[in-house]
């Protein structure tokens, strides 16, 4: 299987195409948001509401999605999978897509809503991406290694962007 | 005293503080070492611009290790 070119863009054109609601989070988020970080995968937390599923399952099946973990290579995620509160560790064809059911201390789609804002990232193509101080209660949530080691710096992006 | 060509040298003016570049009016990094210069420069970039850095930053890196 020829290895995918990353291309983070082209998988949100593709499911904004589908109508896919969603939220971007983690080390995309965090870059829209102004923090000079760097990520090798793009996560999304999706509304689980079942007409999107349908649109979402469409979106992936554009973009080969299947999952990355080689004991699983190959398969490809249902329904039931993207119902669930889990995070779907996929590959597709322009590069690694995590999709999650929930995030921080459960906090899902409906959740975050209210949390997140709509940004233009490129000629008409409009996205939901967290904001940076919701990203960071969600990374203090989480407590792990490798996010406290991203939060000074989205603590310190946070600061700077408030004195513009 | 005069110069080589006879002229007096004048009393020296006293020399302009030199103009501080507006960056040395601000911290570099924080106390916990992020740089702040980074921060500052990637805010000047439009969302779009910010993920077009992205993608040329892993793109450059896949190349580095030969897997483009």
């Amino acid at each position: 299987m020829a290895k995918p070119r990353v291309d983070f863009l082209a998988i949100l054109q593709r499911l904004r195409e589908h109508d896919v609601d969603f939220i971007v989070v983690g080390g995309v988020c965090a870059i829209l948001q102004g923090a000079p970080i760097t990520t090798f995968d793009l996560d999304l937390v999706h509304s689980r509401e079942s007409q999107n599923l349908d649109r979402l399952l469409a979106a992936l099946e554009r973009l080969d999605a299947h999952y990355r973990e080689p004991a699983a290579r190959g398969v490809k995620p249902d329904r039931s999978h993207l119902s669930s509160p889990d995070h779907q560790l996929l590959m597709t064809c322009f590069g690694p897509l995590d999709l999650l059911g929930v995030i921080g201390s459960g906090d899902d789609y409906p959740k975050l809503l209210s949390q997140s804002c709509e940004m233009e990232i490129s000629n008409k193509l409009k996205v939901r991406v967290l904001t940076l101080s919701a990203l960071i209660k969600t990374k203090e949530e989480t407590g792990g290694e490798k996010d406290r080691a991203v939060l000074p710096t989205l603590r310190r992006t946070l600061e700077e962007k408030s004195k513009i | 005293m005069g110069n080589r060509q006879g002229m007096t040298t004048k009393h020296t003016r006293k020399a302009k503080p030199e103009a501080v570049p507006p960056s040395m009016n601000r911290p570099t990094h924080s106390e916990d070492g992020v740089d702040l210069t980074l921060i500052r420069w990637f805010l000047t970039l439009t969302p779009a611009e910010r993920l077009d850095v992205l993608q040329q930053t892993i793109d450059s890196i896949m190349k580095m290790r030969g897997e483009t």
